[in-house]
């Protein structure tokens, strides 16, 4: 799936899914946080377009008892490593371990009033 | 001799002050400041009306609703009538930024220009009054801070630090108890600090029962919320290069002897999306700034007598250490526990109790460290909590959870 960038930029919402990661059109590039140009040949990302994340490896976890009110307590967070970028996003849970392959999945509002819902993390059973 | 080759600024700090740091200090931002000022020019004795320049850092006044225009009003209430007055804004290293700006404006005026026009002296205040708001204003205004996809996650400040803290203790095979030992001491230096904010000795066993906050991280391995302000007078003077200004240093005697030099200071940002790190341990700016002002002090790790490191959390003592060239990677854990780093070791880091002791005012951290920096280098501290014969100081104050950092070497 491919989701247009345009209307990201400038924009007060919060973007892209979380499961969505930039691609440059030119060199193909990825990147997850937004940014105004490609970071290897510098072509402006109103150019870029979204690419779906798939499988990615756990790097480092956490669960963070103290929360901002909106936010979910505990909230278990994870650090991961997908092709090309890297990023922290809430897990479905807290059994996720250093080296566990997860991709996203469901639909979660991921802080309290906002109408945007996005996925988690879970992990997936090796091959 | 080539002055460029000396290690040295030409800037001297003349004067220090702050208030204590304390989670509701009861009084307004401008007292705050005002008192720490009031207390540098004193221990300067610089008269306010000699002061060109006023440098005034604060973090969190327009998200805690405080008012605008905070350094004139600070001139005003400290009569500096005419001073060129500036606020300075980067996040938890306001304090460091503000004390750079002070030290390039003396710099900047020695290059050239009418003599009417240099700073000679400049005056550096940096406040905070965290208890202004209610502590979920003031999260929210601290969770501001990160990228906005890592906002939209809930992502919070401990939240790295948890991540950080998890992947350290795991890559290296090192004990809980390590992140608990850096709690402890730090505790136990801000004793006998009579500003600090926590003056109550903990154990390792204490850290290690408090509240999870973002695991591994406890209560007591993350900082405190803070009021607080610290100050310091810079002025002109002593340049290495000058035969006559370092014979003048070196006499005890002398008026400018309890002036330590500033040997060098840097600045460098890093990576703002913390997950884009390709080394979840690895902290650019922390590195950058660190090599620049090593280089422009002309000194190594080695060299460094004492030092304050920026322990928002514990975890980022160990990886600054580390980060900094003062260990290798993945011993600063060992060093800690050892005892390396406390009073009586071989590298004392954060004799004053550091962020988690002495306190967090964000605006004002960076230049507490300066002011416990020139404590230490004076020897005008209590036996119980000086660094014997300290000859050179290093100061690192961080933005953010390292977007930004601020470096600073100081001599006696
Ligand atoms: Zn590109």
């Amino acid at each position: 799936m491919t989701v247009s960038n345009q209307g990201v930029r400038g924009s007060t919402d919060d973007g892209l899914p979380a499961d969505h990661a930039f691609v440059c059109d030119d060199c193909g590039r990825r990147w997850y946080y937004d940014r105004r140009s490609c970071p290897d040949c510098g072509r402006s990302s109103a150019d870029a377009s979204a690419v779906r994340l798939e499988t990615g490896a756990v790097v480092a976890t956490t669960t963070v008892e103290t929360t901002p009110p909106d936010v979910r307590a505990p909230n278990h967070l994870a650090l991961i490593r997908f092709d090309g970028v890297r990023l922290i996003a809430q897990a479905a849970d807290g059994d996720l371990s250093p080296g566990d392959s997860v991709r996203f999945d469901g639909s979660h509002r991921l802080r309290e009033g906002r109408d945007r819902t996005d996925p988690r993390l879970v992990a997936v059973e090796d091959p | 001799m080539d002055p460029s080759a000396t290690g040295s600024t030409g800037v001297r700090v003349a004067g220090v002050g702050m208030t204590p740091f304390e989670s509701d200090s009861g009084r307004s931002l401008t007292d705050l400041a005002a008192a720490a000022a009031e207390r540098a020019l004193a221990d300067a004795a610089v008269d306010p009306a000699d002061v060109d320049a006023l440098h005034f850092g604060n973090a969190l006044a327009e998200a805690l609703d405080e008012s605008a225009g905070l350094a004139n009003a600070l001139a005003a209430a400290l009569g500096l009538d005419g001073a060129s007055a500036d606020r300075i804004e980067n996040t938890s290293a306001t304090g460091a930024s503000a004390f750079h700006r002070g030290v390039e404006g003396i710099e900047g005026g020695a290059a050239g220009g009418a003599e009417s026009d240099r700073t000679d002296v400049a005056l550096v205040v940096g406040a905070e009054k965290m208890s202004a708001g209610d502590t979920s204003d003031v999260t929210e205004a601290i969770s501001r801070l990160v990228h906005r996809r890592e906002y939209a996650q809930g992502i919070t400040l401990p939240s790295f630090g948890g991540l950080a803290a998890g992947a350290y203790l795991g890559r290296h095979d090192a004990p809980r108890e390590a992140l608990a030992a850096v709690a402890a001491k730090n505790h136990g230096n801000a004793v006998d600090n009579p500003v600090a904010q926590f003056r109550k000795p903990i154990d390792v066993a204490d850290a290690l029962d408090s509240p999870v906050v973002a695991a591994p991280l406890r209560l007591y391995d993350c900082c405190p919320m803070s009021d607080g302000a610290a100050a310091v007078v810079l002025t002109r003077g002593g340049d290495r290069g000058d035969d006559e200004s370092v014979a003048d240093a070196a006499d005890p005697d002398s008026e400018t002897f309890r002036a330590p030099r500033v040997a060098g200071i840097a600045s460098a940002t890093g990576t703002h999306a913390v997950a884009e790190r390709p080394d979840p341990l690895a902290i650019d700016s922390v590195r950058t700034a660190g090599d620049r002002v090593f280089d422009r002090a002309g000194i190594r790790p080695d060299d460094v007598d004492v030092a304050c490191i920026h322990d928002a959390f514990t975890v980022l003592e160990l990886i600054e250490l580390e980060e900094l060239g003062f260990y290798e990677t993945g011993t600063a854990w060992e060093a800690t526990l050892d005892g390396d780093t406390a009073l009586d070791g071989d590298l004392p880091v954060n004799p004053g109790g550091g962020l988690k002791a002495r306190g967090h005012p964000l605006g004002a951290t960076g230049l507490s460290q300066i002011v416990e920096l020139v404590w230490q280098l004076r020897g005008d501290l209590p036996e119980t909590r000086r660094v014997d014969g300290a000859e050179t100081g290093f100061a690192i104050n961080v933005a953010g959870f390292g977007n930004n950092s601020v470096c600073t070497v100081l001599r006696a």
